[in-house]
């Protein structure tokens, strides 16, 4: 491995750039999909192959290549180095690449890896899943179970003198049942993601996530349409994790500023929020599925205190962003594979937790929404505008939790939002989570405690 | 004339290589166990610039090939693939293939993969020589002309322009078991620019682009100066009083709305599931009769059109709502099988990284009359939704979407652009209530549409 990244350095460096990075991968994943007890899908894959960055005076190139000989990477290092000095002339900006140098083998230790179970007992994992829920009530009319694994090792290597071996391995699981009465047809999923080996599959929440999918998915049946209108609303920790990520994580990634694409890009080490509000974005957590002890460029990863009593600290970096912002790394440049270019990202995103129980938080509420677990999320960075989706929620009336509602959707402004938040649980929770920015998807997870947002318009029918 | 004779000389020799490469791994399963096998094989070449801060910072060359096996062994089903095309790797992923259909539970409803029974159509213009001869140079030279025509509509403002080009051409190759062996060549390019500016205490971005499988009809003058327009035209947005009102979808809304929000109702497995919120309408009045919708791979040069489907099933031309009436779902080989009706031919995939979905080829809404103008003068008091990225549930139908780009309506004019503002409506309700379809139909990622009117949803803004 050294040597064939070493052949597609010195290969590009020869051509005439100043810079190169290679990260070799070789991943394999499972998938098992069961829909209403048959096999729907099983799948297999495996994605081996290099991906090559060359750089000289602002002026980026990429390339891949799965032909994994000496003679694959270095020519692919030549053809990749040409390419960056083919637009070398057409930057704006000119700058230098620089960081520190590690060099690494991390092993990951993982209970049960993935292979010492057989295919057939996976499988009969997911089937036992698929069972819970089909079997609840005779109202579930369709279920969906799925069981994936990804085991993943990647060795980066770059110019500066880096060389670090990653080893990964993430199990999930997800149930998806439909459920119907009447007319009325109502679906959920729940899932369960971490970074381990398959013994995380085998806890109790785990093995039950069908029934909990199932309960979830018959207690939407009764459930009304929520009334659109502005509302005090309160956040799960899933969905707070959710606004965290969307309505601020993506706006403090460090791209933004060369790019000038960010809403943020005058408030560094200025008050973006209440003195009472802390956001990180922690790699270093252990068992996590956005957690790496490197980043996709061989940097070592930090915690990031992106809002720190109220104050916007640290940026989400890779190492053109370090250098050209003249900031310490901290290790947050990943890829989706091989056959990308590593980009400042984040891992596991959460509001810090501060002092309010959840019962207090509700009856204080007086009236408005709770809201809970998403269906999904997006945000425009340089504009602001961020939007998201809970799956459900249950209206709060008179200090108490009452009728629940489905498909609430929250529209809001980055700025706007954070000084609206003036409630912050004591409770703390993470969800995995996936996340996707040009074109990469990355695993993720998202959380914090309870929260409450003052006055926010909410999407209904 | 030599160059090109050689260069499809070349071509001729690739197609055949896949199409063998498919071939053994096809027996390679059948030896191993496999009553019916079927391998996918894709290659392609995509180059991308891409510029941030009004220059070009980044260029990519990625080159992909790569295979993926499906087998058959009493109606139990597995897949495999993987990310290079050398024999022990396609090996490997023919082993796992089999495995996994030996592990899996059968499926009373699968009855066979496709066969080799019919004739395939001509398609015309969906690969373009000079997309896959295009050089980086020129490529660049693309780029910068759509910033320059950007930069001009800007000028004497505070503003940075994100652009890209991606140019992809690519060969695939699908063989099965019961003698389907098909190939084809496929190209296309995307141009876009989205500037955003800067101005007192706003800051916004819009974005445009085009994406067309001839190279001769990119225009990036048009690109970069509609980007820019377009992002000055949402500066100071504004919330209103919400409430019920007309909301007119320009055609980037209507498509993805319609393109993936309606297109995913009428796919013949979500139906068959009951996952779909327009189960059991076959044959009702599901829409107002201003609508038409067919789904067309057989278009010339569309983006979504190909001689065969992603099982190498012949493609075709498929009616799915004829005056507000569902006349039909979209097939793959196993739904259509599984209800004994015609196969439609819209089985698709990720090149060879995965199984066969269903999916549109060229969705299109029949074009009628007016354009976005026209639609917004007839308006007394609504909003305009030009773009919105969400969906709708797709088992209920409740669709709560933000205006991801949206102004304000009255009397006939836009007053401003909106800000926190979102609109709520079931989509069967949305479907019923179009009242106007416009002639200025545009194509996007998702679909071929005009603009539409519809006469109410409610709005929610603050």
């Amino acid at each position: 491995m050294e040597d064939l990244a070493q052949a597609a350095i010195d290969a590009a460096l020869k051509t005439g750039v100043s810079f190169a990075d290679v990260r070799i991968e070789n991943s394999t994943t499972t998938i098992i999909e069961i829909n209403d007890g048959i096999t729907r899908q099983s799948t297999a894959s495996r994605m081996k192959g290099a991906g090559i960055r060359a750089f000289i005076d602002g002026a980026w190139a990429f390339a891949q290549t799965t032909n994994l000989t000496r003679d694959g990477l270095r020519t692919t290092g030549e053809s990749v180095a040409k390419l960056a000095l083919a637009t070398q002339e057409k930057v704006a900006e000119r700058f230098t690449i620089d960081g520190p140098v590690f060099e690494d083998k991390v092993k990951l230790n993982v209970k049960k890896p993935f292979d010492s179970i057989s295919i057939e007992e996976k499988m009969e994992f997911v089937q036992m899943i698929d069972e819970q829920a089909r079997d609840f009530d005779e109202r579930i009319v369709a279920t969906r179970s799925i069981y994936g694994e990804l085991t993943s090792e990647i060795y980066i290597a770059n110019s500066l003198g880096t060389r670090v071996s990653l080893q990964n391995a993430i199990p999930r699981v997800i149930s998806a049942p439909t459920a119907k009465e009447g007319p009325n047809r109502q679906r959920i999923q729940e899932s369960i993601s971490l970074r381990s080996g398959f013994e995380e599959m085998e806890t109790e929440e785990a093995q039950n996530i069908g029934t909990k999918a199932a309960k979830l998915v018959i207690a939407l049946l009764s459930s009304k349409a929520a009334k659109g209108g502005v509302f005090d609303v309160v956040l799960d920790p899933a969905l707070n994790g959710v606004v965290t990520h969307e309505a601020f994580g993506h706006a403090a990634e460090a791209d933004n500023w060369p790019a000038h694409s960010t809403v943020l890009e005058d408030m560094v080490k200025k008050v973006v929020g209440p003195d009472y509000l802390s956001i990180s974005d922690d790699p270093t957590l252990i068992g996590m599925r956005g957690s790496t002890e490197y980043d996709w460029e061989g940097t070592r990863t930090k915690k990031r205190f992106m809002v720190k009593d109220g104050i916007l600290t640290d940026l989400l970096h890779s190492l053109e962003t370090s250098s050209r912002l003249e900031l310490e790394p901290n290790g947050a440049a990943r890829a989706q594979s091989f056959m990308h270019a590593p980009i400042p990202r984040m891992s596991n995103t959460f509001m810090e937790p501060k002092d309010w129980g959840v019962d207090e938080l509700i009856e204080d509420t007086k009236s408005g929404i709770l809201l809970c677990s998403m269906n999904y999320g997006y945000t425009q960075p340089a504009k602001g505008q961020f939007m998201f989706q809970a799956s459900y929620g249950y209206l709060i009336e008179n200090g108490e939790k009452g009728t629940m509602v489905r498909d609430v959707s929250l529209a809001g402004n980055i700025l706007e939002i954070l000084s609206k938040v003036d409630a912050i649980g004591k409770d703390f929770e993470l969800e995995a989570g996936s996340c996707g920015k040009d074109g990469q998807n990355v695993p993720t997870m998202t959380g914090g405690p309870h929260a409450r947002i003052r006055q926010v318009p909410v999407g209904g029918m | 004339m030599q160059e090109s004779g050689r260069y499809q000389w070349e071509v001729c020799e690739v197609k055949e290589k896949l199409l063998e490469l498919a071939e053994s791994a096809v027996k390679m399963a059948e030896k191993l166990g496999a009553s019916q096998a079927e391998a996918y094989v894709g290659q392609s070449r995509a180059f991308v610039i891409e510029a941030a801060n009004s220059a070009i910072r980044n260029a990519e060359e990625k080159h992909d090939a790569g295979i993926g096996i499906r087998s058959v062994i009493n109606k139990k089903i597995g897949f495999a693939f993987v990310t290079t095309l050398s024999d022990e790797d396609v090996c490997e992923a023919v082993e796992r293939s089999v495995k996994l259909a030996k592990a899996s539970i059968p499926d009373p409803e699968f009855v066979s993969l496709p066969s080799d029974d019919n004739s395939y159509p001509t398609v015309k213009g969906i690969f373009d020589k000079s997309i896959a001869e295009l050089a980086p140079e020129a490529t660049a030279d693309m780029i910068i002309r759509t910033i320059d025509a950007s930069k001009q509509v800007l000028e004497g403002r505070n503003y940075a322009i994100d652009a890209g080009v991606q140019s992809s051409y690519g060969l695939n190759a699908v063989v099965n078991s019961l003698g389907i062996a098909s190939s084809e060549q496929r190209s296309y390019i995307f141009l876009y620019s989205s500037p955003n500016v800067k101005e007192a205490d706003d800051q916004t971005t819009s974005y445009d682009f085009q994406i067309t499988r001839n190279l001769s009809e990119i225009d990036p003058e048009h690109v970069g100066e509609s980007a820019a327009e377009l992002t000055l035209s949402v500066l100071g947005p504004k919330t209103i009083e919400g409430g019920e009102m007309p909301v007119v979808f320009a055609p980037l809304g209507a498509s993805r709305v319609i393109g993936y929000g309606f297109a995913g109702a009428v796919s013949a497995e979500e139906v068959q599931k009951g996952r779909s919120y327009i189960t059991d309408a076959f044959g009702d009045s599901i829409a107002s009769e201003h609508l038409e919708i067919v789904d067309d791979a057989l278009l010339t040069a569309g983006l979504g059109s190909r001689t065969f489907d992603a099982e190498g099933y012949p493609s075709q031309r498929t009616s799915i709502i004829e005056r507000g009436v569902l006349k039909g779902l979209l097939h793959n080989s196993y739904t259509a099988n599984k209800d004994d009706v015609q196969n439609t031919g819209n089985a698709s995939r990720p090149s060879y990284s995965g199984l066969p979905s269903i999916s549109t080829s060229n969705f299109i809404i029949s074009p009628r009359k007016g354009n976005l103008d026209d639609l917004v003068s007839e308006i007394d008091r609504g909003v305009l939704c030009r773009n919105t990225a969400d969906l709708p549930n797709m088992t209920t139908g409740d669709l709560s979407a933000m205006l991801y780009e949206g102004f304000y309506i009255e009397k006939g004019e836009i007053k401003h652009p909106l800000k926190n503002t979102l609109i709520g409506i079931n989509m069967r309700d949305l479907l019923q209530r179009i009242t106007r379809v416009g002639a200025d139909s545009k194509t996007t990622l998702a679909m071929i549409t005009p603009s539409f009117v519809i006469e109410r949803a409610t709005v929610t803004s603050g």
